[in-house]
């Protein structure tokens, strides 16, 4: 199988000029700099508050801009126009995923400037990060896939946005009920983990479960993501 | 000569209601072939069958030669365009941003946008966003849209449904420059002035089944009642049969210098539909 680079450029020069005229959009993006920029003034030293303005950015840009631009794309047929072209399934949501991935990662790193984050081992916790932003733009492009208008993704992406931006408030309650003991393996809480760890010392070999973690998510979400697609392709 | 496109005894079930029984023809190369019936009657779809955007529950569908469900594939998808009612247009993007993108997917120079908007009559307005478009302007950059990259083989569904008479002559005369050029062209319609000006041959559609295929002109001969109207000076019409006794009525009314007017009454596509499913073309 060939993959076209400038196919699934392309697509994201043509999300790249909707999204500059979409004010819906492009205003999301700035919302998690809003916060950051408040908590940043706070002056925050806890890992986990870092963390839920950057788990705050993946639900936002990463999974909530990448189901907006999806379920948009379904809405106005011209999601059935791409998957008519030449384009492959692979060019096409590599393509469409650029924009979001792209927009997350530039947020992330001007969030962490905004409340002064500076991770002690840049290498692990940017993978981490890069990791888990796939993770979520798969969630996005999954919900974005199964909605049928924009109005119905902003409702779905609602309660994934929930657990994955305030998941970290349900651990109290996994000493009480065993049964939410899942929830620690939830990717965000895998990365709030790894992050801990990463500033108590800790190298790739000691994170690299919580890496681990992460990677089946991200891998498990993309295979729902291809089947929903190609079930799309048809009527 | 080659068959581009072979369907036989197709057939397509929703939840047991039959929307194609038993639908069998071919599709050769260069021609401009029509589906023509009524809303409802199943042309959607046949076009969607064979195009790989739904499956048949039964029968036989093969475009160049491979089962159309195969067509998911690069070599074949730019040999085929395609308009149906889900092609949609990015409304915040101008025509232009909206051709170029589909130029970069099907490899195709930049400078064809100014050919196909040539062609449906919108060079002058490729600046503007297509949420500023009518209706009809919208129909018609679909329309470039789907033979962008010049392909074999171009589905289109009721073309110029949304068109003007101006336009629609225009799209007109594209298409049939495409077939000169040895597009294969599949188009549904509703409108029989379409298909007679367009079809080398018609497939009456009606209930999901076949009714009748042919040229429009074997059509029309076949239907025939094999008589001449005439149209005299004093304003009364006279019917006469193409037969020699009406030759000799002709003729008496020619030396006589009474005739106005003949013609033959061959009937329209719309009346031969009508004729042979007792159902209106709309």
């Amino acid at each position: 199988m060939t993959f076209s680079m400038k196919r699934s450029m392309a697509i994201l020069y043509k999300d790249y000029k909707d999204v500059s005229k979409n004010l819906y959009v492009s205003t999301t993006v700035l919302l998690p700099l809003v916060m950051a920029a408040i908590y940043g003034r706070m002056g925050i030293e806890a890992i986990d508050t870092h963390y839920m303005v950057i788990n705050m950015i993946f639900s936002l840009v990463a999974a909530y801009v990448q189901c907006s631009l999806i379920a948009e794309e379904k809405e106005k047929n011209t999601l059935r126009g791409l998957m008519l072209s030449p384009a492959s399934t692979l060019e096409i949501l590599f393509g469409k995923s650029l924009l979001s991935f792209i927009s997350t990662i530039a947020v992330i790193i001007i969030a962490a400037f905004l409340t002064g984050y500076n991770p002690d081992n840049v290498i692990i916790v940017g993978m981490a990060i890069i990791l888990s932003a796939v993770f979520y733009i798969g969630v996005g492009t999954l919900l974005g896939l199964l909605t049928k208008s924009v109005m119905e993704a902003s409702v779905v992406i609602l309660p994934i946005m929930m657990i994955f931006s305030f998941g970290s408030f349900l651990t109290p309650f996994i000493e009480k009920y065993p049964v939410l003991k899942f929830i620690e393996y939830l990717p965000n809480l895998q990365l709030i983990e790894l992050a801990n760890q990463v500033e108590a010392g800790a190298g790739l070999a000691d994170v690299w479960f919580h890496l681990a973690v992460i990677i089946v998510w991200t891998a498990a979400v993309f295979a729902l993501v291809v089947a929903v697609y190609k079930k799309r392709m048809m009527d | 000569m080659e068959n581009i496109i072979e369907v036989k005894s197709l057939a397509k079930y929703f939840s047991d209601q039959p929307a194609l029984e038993n639908v069998s023809f071919n599709v050769k190369k260069g021609e401009t072939f029509g589906f023509l019936g009524p809303s409802g009657s199943g042309k959607t779809t046949t076009i969607k069958i064979l195009t790989a955007q739904l499956a048949q529950t039964d029968g036989e569908a093969l475009v160049f030669g491979v089962n159309a469900s195969n067509l998911k594939k690069e070599e074949y998808r730019k040999k085929i365009g395609i308009l149906t009612d889900n092609s949609g247009l990015y409304s915040r993007l101008t025509i232009y941003d909206n051709l170029k993108l589909y130029c970069d997917l099907y490899d195709v120079p930049d400078k064809r946008i100014d050919e196909v908007l040539g062609m449906v009559n919108l060079i002058d307005e490729k600046k503007k966003a297509v949420s500023k478009l009518s209706k009809g302007m919208t129909q018609r950059v679909t329309l470039a849209r789907a033979f962008l990259h010049q392909p074999e083989l171009l589905f289109l569904d009721e073309p110029t449904s949304a068109l003007d008479p101006v336009n629609t002559k225009h799209i007109y005369k594209g298409l049939k420059d495409l077939k000169e050029k040895g597009t294969t062209i599949f188009l549904t319609t509703h409108d029989m002035n379409e298909a007679e000006t367009l079809c080398d041959r018609v497939a009456f559609l009606n209930n999901g089944a076949i009714q009748l295929l042919d040229s429009p002109k074997a059509l029309r001969q076949k239907f025939a009642d094999h008589t001449l109207t005439v149209e005299l000076t004093d304003g009364s019409k006279v019917i006469v049969d193409k037969g020699p006794g009406g030759a000799q009525t002709v003729y008496d009314y020619m030396s006589g210098n009474k005739i106005v007017s003949i013609y033959s009454n061959e009937p329209t596509l719309g009346d031969i539909f009508v004729e042979v499913t007792g159902r209106k073309l709309a």
